[in-house]
Parts: C-alpha cells; structure tokens; sequence
C-alpha cells in the first residue's frame, strides 16, 4: 500500500536524486514520523518499483546504482549505527570471498537488501572463510551471501558450507551471487542458491523469510 | 590455407576449409606451460614462448599478445597488485579525483610500464608465426579504461553526476587506446582486438553506448585502419544484443558476443560482420569435453550456411581450464 506522505520520497529515490532524497526523508523525521516507517514505506516502496523494471530484458546497472546510493543516504541517515537488530526484517551477512577483489556486484545487492529493510553485514571484498563464517554466527544471520567475479574464486565458495558448519550454521541459507558465479549452479557451487541478479536473489530471500519469519 | 588464410576467408564470408578456431587463450598460455601468472604478465619473451607453446599444443588459429586489462591504467600512473597465479588488480587509482586528467600523458608505449613488454612479445610472435597464424594484439577500450582509472563505482557515478568531466576523461582514454595499439601494429600484430568490457549493457545502459562510447571507439578504430590494421575487432562480454547493433558504426568488422547472446540472434543483429563466439567461458572448466564438443559442434552448423564465424568463447577461457576441453572445442572446428 502506498502512502501519499511518501510520494515526495519515493519520486526523488527513484530519480536517482540523493541530496533531496535526503532532505525528504529529514523533513518526514521532523514531522513526527518513525525511521521505520520511512523505511517500509518509502525506501521499500522505492525498491518495489525499481524492482518491477528491472527485468532481465532491461536492466539499467547506473539506475539501479543511482537509486541505490540515494536509498543508502536515507538509511544512513535513519540508522547512523546501522539497521537495529529488532528492526531489521532479517539479518544477512554478504562478502566477495579471498581472491575476489571486486565487489561492485556485492555493493548493489546489498543496496538492494537494504533497500527492502533487511539488516546487511557487509564483511567487504577479499574476506578469508573464517572471517565470514564467524560473523555469520554472531551477528545471528538468517543467510550467508558470496559475490564472485572471478571463476578462480569458486573452489573457495564451494567450501563456504563447510565453514558454516563447523561454526554450528548446518541449516543456514547459503545464497551466491555475481557474473563469474551465476555461469555455474546451486549444485556445482554447493550453495542453496544461484541469483542472476540483485532482485532475483532478494525475491528467493523475500520467500525464505516468508516461510520461515 | 594456412590459418591466417582462414580466418581472412571468415572475414570476407569466402568458402574456407574449415571454421577458424579462435579460442581466447590468454594467461592459460603460462599455466599449460607451467610458469607463474605473474611472471607471463612482465615478461614478454616469456609470454610469446608461452603462447607458442600453446598454439603448438592445441593448433589452433590465433595468438595473442595480451597481458591483462590493467596494462594501460598502470601505464599513466595506477599502482597495481600482483599475486603469483591471478591476474593483477589495481591497487590505487591514478586518477583520484576527476580533475586530474588534465595533469596526466598519453603513455609513451615504448618506455611505460608493461607495454614494451607487450610490443615485445608481439614482435616476438610476429617474427616466427609471419603471415602463418592470425597474430592479434589488444588494447583496453576508453569505458574500460576509464573504469580503471577511477575504479568503475566513481567512474559510473562521475559519469552521471558531472558527464562533461567524465567525457574529457573519455577522450584522454581514447587517446590512449589509439597510442598502444598503433604501436602494437607497428610492432607486429596483425590487428589490435579493443577489449571493453566497462562497455557491456551488464555495466552501462545502450544509451550511454550509442551517445558516449560510440564515438570514440569509431576514433579508435578509425586509427587501427589507417595505421594498417588487418580488420577490427571489438570484444564485450555479458548480455550486448542492444548494442551490437552500433558495432558497424563504430567501424567493427569482427565482433565478440557472449553466452548471454544466441548465435541466431547475433546473425540477425549483424547480419554482415563476422562473428565470434559464444562458448561459455566456465564451461571450459567444470564441464565434460564430450559437452564442449557438443556445445561447439552446435554453434559451427549454426553457421555453416551464413559463414563469417570464428568459433570461440564469449570472453576469456579461465586460466585454470582443462586442456582436454580446449583441444574439443578445436576438434569440432576440424569437422566443419
Ligand atoms: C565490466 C567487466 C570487467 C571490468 C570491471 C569489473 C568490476 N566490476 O570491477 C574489468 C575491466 C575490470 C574486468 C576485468 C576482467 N574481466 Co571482466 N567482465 C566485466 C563484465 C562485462 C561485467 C561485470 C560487471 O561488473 N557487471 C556489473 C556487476 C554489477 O554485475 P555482477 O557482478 O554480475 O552483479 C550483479 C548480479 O550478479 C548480482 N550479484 C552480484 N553478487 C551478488 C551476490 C548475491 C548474494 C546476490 C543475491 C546477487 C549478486 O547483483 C548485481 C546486480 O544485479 C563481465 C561479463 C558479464 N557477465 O557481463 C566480465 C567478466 C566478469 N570478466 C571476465 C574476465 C575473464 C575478466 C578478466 C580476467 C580479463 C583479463 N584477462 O584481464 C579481467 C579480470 C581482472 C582481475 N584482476 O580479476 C569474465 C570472468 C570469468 C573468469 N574467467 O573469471 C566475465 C564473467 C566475462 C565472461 N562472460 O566470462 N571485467
């Protein structure tokens, strides 16, 4: 449902427009209403739309790149320390795993998480097993997402189950992500799933959540 | 017909004898031969012995003078990181910020960093191979470039905030491109292949092709004819069926499409220019030989009939491939 208090918001998110984007969502803060609210309704109602035309057939990355940074102004300016636990629909942790230096793939899948009120740990690019492994346990992730762009990568994502594993993280969603790894599948990577895109993966995110809340 | 021979034959839609097998075999050269990846990236007798020894293996219709697509930006200033078996990323940026550009020189390509490697391998390759094998240079196109010259997140935003400033960089890039690959005709390749992969629809929108790139990479390959080049060719990985279209434009006459891309598509977007493609590159690791024989066999009968085809893969054949599914994909070539 859309609330016409957000309208302003929405527009200027979706133009890619950050500085106003920004001065919007101050503006709403100001009048009384909660950053979660802004969030639900304005920063995921964004997302929705720029979801619905995004389709395989056209998919505009500086759009999505646009929208993402003004989306990510807002949430940083609602949670300066970060989404609250309690707050955040679920909990996800995301990294480009050791070996894999490149993560403008990452980045837009978690803009686009973020985007839909999820709580992202971003552990960056170049991220040892361990390290993803750990933080996955403490932060209580619901899912574990790896981006990859590089084929040399995929022997270290096809360990990242057993690492889950020996944290005590059996039953934890494995979801993979990026050009170099959606070339392959969810059985050859060992993982629950290959996304092909951003939206893809959070739609097969948005359902497991459903399932499983 | 020799394979130089052929592979013109392709180019020109002529009968041939078979199809030409261009697979891209870059730093894989170095691990067939049992060389470290980042010492076939700096030394240029090496790379060019690799190469041989590649061609010998698999008899294929190429070589390749080409180390990485970190060359040019390490050229005007980048610093990059090396590692042993991996190709080099960089590690800080030359431009640091967008005003700079006017501070930076086109590289001189007989003294700046790697690229008198480069003109050395392809002297090298040129020398024993002569008018025998296709010998093919290869050079960073200007989105690319600009992509590594600022890291491709502030390149794609400068592109969208402050386009004017990102359009000189544009042109400095070009300028660049044209500097190298000259000279790389003038060392000895029989053309320059322009690898912009920053250019892709999976990066840019059509748009921003059509209106931004389009023009300088007619002014790239506008030069690479005038200073001789055998043919052009313009090599973009991910989904390009919106802007291949362009490519005759921009002066291509051979153009690479990818996985994402159907050869019958390809055809009727370019209907005139040889094509090569469009193996997917991981196959050549995790799949079956019998598989990329299949694969490859399928994709020459789609062609058999129009000609202008060159069989490959969509970008890159990982270095860590199998060699037995390299020699299948040449292997079907040799069949029709
Ligand atoms: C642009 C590009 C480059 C650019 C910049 C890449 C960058 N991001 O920094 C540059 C010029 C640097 C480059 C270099 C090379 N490239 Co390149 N490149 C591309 C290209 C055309 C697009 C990649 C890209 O950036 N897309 C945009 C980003 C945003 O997309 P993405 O990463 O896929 O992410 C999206 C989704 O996948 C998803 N996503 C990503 N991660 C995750 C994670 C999760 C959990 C979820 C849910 C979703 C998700 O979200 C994003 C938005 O939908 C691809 C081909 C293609 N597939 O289109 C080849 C490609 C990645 N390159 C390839 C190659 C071979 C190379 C080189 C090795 C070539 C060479 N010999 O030098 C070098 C690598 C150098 C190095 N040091 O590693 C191969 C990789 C295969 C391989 N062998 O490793 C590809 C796949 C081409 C191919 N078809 O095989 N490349």
């Amino acid at each position: 449902m859309l609330n016409p208090a957000m309208n302003q918001l929405v527009a200027s998110l979706l133009d890619g427009d950050h500085a106003a984007a920004l001065a919007e969502a101050r503006r709403l803060r100001a009048s009384g209403l909660a950053a979660e609210q802004i969030v639900t309704e304005g920063l995921e109602a964004a997302m929705r739309r720029l979801d619905d035309k995004c389709t395989v057939e056209s998919f505009n990355l500086l759009e999505i790149m646009l929208v993402g940074r003004a989306v990510s102004a807002v949430a940083n300016e609602l949670y300066p320390e970060g989404v609250p636990p309690a707050q955040g629909r679920a909990t996800f942790v995301i990294a480009t795993l050791e070996g894999d230096v490149h993560d403008l793939g990452k980045n837009i899948a978690k803009m686009v998480l973020i985007g839909k009120g999820y709580r992202v740990v971003d552990l960056g690019k170049d991220c040892p097993l361990a390290t993803l492994a750990n933080a996955a346990l403490r932060e209580h992730a619901q899912a574990v997402l790896v981006s990859g762009l590089i084929t040399s990568v995929i022997p270290q994502v096809r360990k990242v189950r057993a690492a889950l594993d020996e944290c005590g993280l059996a039953g934890i969603k494995l979801v993979a992500g990026g050009a170099a790894l959606k070339q392959s599948s969810a059985e050859a990577l060992n993982v629950d799933y290959v996304a092909e895109t951003a939206f893809d993966g959070a739609r097969y995110l948005d359902g497991l959540m459903r399932e499983a809340p | 017909m020799n394979s130089l021979e052929r592979i013109k034959a392709a180019l020109a839609f002529a009968p041939l004898d078979r199809t030409p097998a261009v697979p891209q075999l870059f730093g894989h050269a170095a691990v067939l031969a049992g060389v470290a990846l980042g010492d076939y990236l700096r030394d240029g007798s090496l790379l060019a012995r690799c190469q041989l020894g590649a061609l010998q293996r698999y008899g294929h219709d190429v070589v390749f003078a080409f180390m990485d697509l970190c060359v040019e930006t390490e050229a005007v200033g980048s610093t990059l990181q090396y590692r042993e078996h991996q190709y080099p990323d960089v590690a800080s940026y030359a431009l640091a910020s967008a005003g700079d550009v006017a501070a930076l020189a086109v590289p001189d390509p007989a003294v700046a960093g790697r690229m008198p490697q480069l003109l050395r391998a392809a002297g090298i390759l040129r020398g024993e191979l002569g008018d025998t094998v296709l010998v093919a240079g290869c050079v960073a196109g200007p989105m690319t470039l600009a992509t590594q010259l600022l890291g491709i997140e502030t390149a794609l935003y400068l592109a969208a905030d402050d386009p004017a400033s990102f359009e000189k960089i544009l042109d400095f890039s070009a300028a660049v491109s044209i500097r190298y690959g000259v000279a790389q005709i003038e060392a000895g390749v029989h053309l320059p292949i322009v690898f912009d992969p920053s250019a892709s629809p999976a990066v840019v929108p059509p748009q921003f092709f059509r209106e931004l790139l389009l023009p300088r990479l007619q002014r790239v390959f506008a030069a690479f004819r005038q200073a001789g080049a055998l043919a052009n060719w313009l090599n973009i990985a991910g989904p390009t069926a919106a802007t291949l279209p362009y490519y005759p434009e921009a002066g291509v006459d051979i153009a690479n499409f990818d996985y994402y891309v159907e050869p019958q598509r390809a055809q009727q977007l370019l209907p005139a220019t040889c094509l090569d493609g469009n193996l997917k590159s991981l196959d050549f690791v995790e799949a079956q030989p019998e598989q990329i024989a299949a694969a490859a066999t399928r994709l020459v009968e789609v062609f058999v009939a129009r000609g202008g085809f060159l069989l490959s893969s969509g970008c890159e054949i990982p270095p860590e491939a199998k060699p037995e599914n390299i020699a299948a994909m040449v292997a079907a070539c040799r069949k029709g």
